[in-house]
């Protein structure tokens, strides 16, 4: 059995049936990418796997540390080592970005406001975000701000791959981090997930577009289309999509290169 | 012991000075002349007062503000109990005691104007800074009384200081009838911070005014705190009366258990070239309610006057209930004059994000209220009071 288990899950949002049966096993260690027209389902499959109460599960399951994912609470799964990059990163004002990630970090930790053993000490904390951020070429001005608040859409994302980061997850989805950013960020952002690539860390991918497997290589690479993967191979597949798009699966007139 | 006549020939107000006697004894005659506000008056259509008998809680406390710590204040400054300045300084009190507002407005005002006792006298000459906030605290003591302190602030032109009056009683505190009002004259060029915080105990009966007139240049930031009482109904009223005057009106309510409040807020442009800035933010729990209504009023001369006013409420149970009723009465059109109210629950997708990176729902929620007031909280200005809202707002958040 493999580290993360989806089994034909089934997914609706508002009453219409969105995912159709997916069926993926990832091992940590590996990075697979999910690519995918838009309105395929891809975000409805990453909500769900991160447990978003507007998506309804229909059927199927996900075995995580065996777990069974789809009866825990968002920050339930988190703790477990899940952790999901948004698509639109959420801005919420009047909570600082420090305060979400030493709040996010300590939950994580097991401190629930009374062992202050468990607390992460300001030094610590503050050595570990000082590494991250170089790493993805920010500087620490985005820190007293407000969650996602006035920050660019390049911002946003390498503000989730920080998040990513410091949390680190055992599973990690990213969802569509490529698409709006400029190629120096999709490099930077490539470039933290490679780092903290290695047999701790299993990767879901998904993307719209190929370029961003050329600075993350997958091992797997699977298209789903209409709620159902339709190819499931290794890298070859996006290659293959490079060349065709998803034209091969109906009338689809999405292509997977960036759009200029 | 009644609200009677009787009441006011005891010791603690027979050694005033005829003049304030002869106003009270007016202000009794009011009480007992006027009527019980009906909700077929349009300020209390949605704020009921029938239980309410003030008689049944007609025991007077008289706590003059309790003074804390002060450092010494600077010459000129007179800060006094009211009765004291009443006495010593007749001619800086009485033209201005009460006259933002008339006793006989309702039967509370009239209540509050002929049996206040406590509260404070502070006059800052012309041109003289205090650095230091003055912190007053006004405590209630038992249930079944009657406390009613007032503040009364002068700003000599060109001044500027800081003030906190602080209300505080016990949580579990049988019911009682409580005021805190304050009246604030910031002259010409001066520069006045001012923050009242309201916790009275569970069960009071709250009903106070805090009302302010500006004259030229000045500026004025008001911050009201709201958290005590079981009924608690506030009015917030700034007059700019003088060109370049500016008033920052803002407040935050937390409203849980049964309680209810009631915010009625006045932004008045008298002249032109004046500028006022209002945000009320306010949450809710339990089977809380809470109203607010406010008027922007710019009269026919005030000319390129600016006034915003901002509602907004969050709303964290089905059974809680929020109004907000915005008003704008405009008779000049080189204005501008922005306004908005907001009621709604904790957008699920903030606490969603949240718990999607570890931090259980209701830590996630705690910090969403915390951040809604926070923006707001930035305002207070003195650090003091800022740290002292915070503290206590922690507290309830729970
Ligand atoms: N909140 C929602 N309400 C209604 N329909 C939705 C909602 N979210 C997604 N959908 C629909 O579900 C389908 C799949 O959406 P999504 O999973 O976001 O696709 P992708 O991420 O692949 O672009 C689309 O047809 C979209 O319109
Ligand atoms: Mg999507």
């Amino acid at each position: 059995m493999a580290d993360f288990e989806i089994r034909d899950l089934r997914a609706s949002v508002e009453g219409k049936e969105i995912l159709k049966g997916v069926t993926l096993a990832i091992n940590k260690g590996e990075v697979h990418a999910v690519m995918g027209p838009n309105g395929s389902g891809k975000s409805t499959l990453s909500h769900t796997l991160m447990g978003h109460p507007g998506y309804t599960v229909d059927g199927g399951e996900v075995v995580f540390k065996g777990k069974n994912v789809l009866a825990l609470q968002p920050d339930e799964r988190a703790r477990l080592g899940m952790f999901l990059a948004f698509q639109y990163p959420v801005v919420v004002p009047g909570i600082s970005m420090t305060n979400f990630l030493r709040t996010a970090l300590n939950a994580k930790r097991g401190y629930d406001g009374k062992d202050k053993s468990k607390q992460i000490s300001p030094k610590e904390f503050r050595s570990m975000l000082k590494g991250e951020l170089e790493v993805l070429h920010m500087d620490d001005s985005f820190l007293p701000r407000y969650i996602n608040d006035g920050f660019s859409g390049g911002e946003k994302k390498r503000a989730e791959i920080l998040q990513m980061a410091m949390l680190k997850p055992e599973i990690a989805i990213l969802d569509e981090t490529d698409s709006g950013l400029d190629i120096d960020s999709i490099k930077f952002v490539a470039e933290a997930v490679n780092r903290m690539r290695g047999p701790e860390l299993g990767v879901l991918i998904i993307t719209h577009y190929t370029r961003i497997l050329e600075f993350i290589k997958p091992d797997y690479v699977h298209v789903l289309v209409d709620g159902r993967f339709v190819l499931s191979g290794g890298p070859e597949v996006a290659d293959r999509l490079e060349k065709t798009g998803y034209s091969e699966w109906g009338d689809v007139e999405d292509k997977p290169e960036e759009v200029a | 012991m009644p609200f009677n006549s009787q009441t006011l020939e005891e010791p603690t107000f027979r050694g005033e000075p005829d003049w304030l006697r002869d106003r009270r004894r007016n202000a009794f005659a009011a009480y007992e002349r006027l009527p019980m506000p009906s909700r077929t008056d349009e300020e209390w259509r949605r704020t009921d007062v029938t239980g309410l008998d003030p008689s049944t809680y007609a025991k007077l406390e008289h706590a003059n503000g309790y003074k804390q710590e002060m450092p010494g204040l600077p010459a000129g400054v007179i800060f006094e109990p009211l009765s004291v300045a009443a006495v010593k300084h007749r001619q800086l009190v009485e033209p201005l005691l009460f006259s933002t507002g008339h006793p006989d407005r309702d039967r509370f005002s009239a209540l509050h104007a002929a049996f206040f006792t406590g509260g404070n006298f502070l006059y800052v000459p012309d041109g003289v800074v205090i650095e230091e906030p003055i912190l007053r605290q006004h405590f209630s003591h038992e249930g079944g009384t009657t406390v009613l302190p007032h503040t009364v602030i002068v700003a000599g032109r060109g001044s500027r200081f800081y003030y906190l009056d602080e209300y505080i009683g016990e949580e579990e505190e049988g019911a009682g009838y409580r005021s805190g009002s304050a009246e604030i004259f910031v002259g010409e060029g001066a520069d006045v911070g001012y923050v009242s915080i309201q916790k009275w105990g569970r069960h009071a009966w709250h009903l106070a005014d805090q009302r302010a007139r500006l004259e030229k240049d000045s500026r004025l930031r008001l911050f009201n705190v709201t958290l005590g009482g079981r009924f608690s109904k506030s009015r917030v009223e700034a007059s700019l009366v003088g060109p370049g005057a500016s008033a920052e009106l803002k407040g935050i309510y937390f409203a849980s258990g049964k309680q209810f409040f009631d915010f009625h807020t006045l932004q008045d442009h008298q002249v032109g070239n004046t500028t006022s800035d209002l945000l009320f933010k306010g949450a809710l729990q339990d089977t809380a309610k809470t109203v607010y209504a406010g008027l922007i009023r710019i009269e026919k001369g005030a000319a390129r006057s600016d006034a915003y006013q901002a509602n907004r409420n969050l709303v964290l149970s089905d059974h809680a209930k929020a109004t907000s009723i915005p008003m704008l009465e405009i008779d000049n059109n080189d204005v501008r004059c922005t306004h908005g109210a907001t009621v709604g629950p904790v957008d699920p997708q903030s606490l969603f994000y949240l718990q999607s990176r570890g931090i259980p729902a209701t830590t996630a929620k705690r910090m969403i209220v915390q951040g809604f007031f926070g923006e707001v909280l930035e305002r207070i200005p003195f650090e003091q009071a800022r740290r002292l809202v915070e503290t206590e707002l922690e507290a309830r958040l729970g």
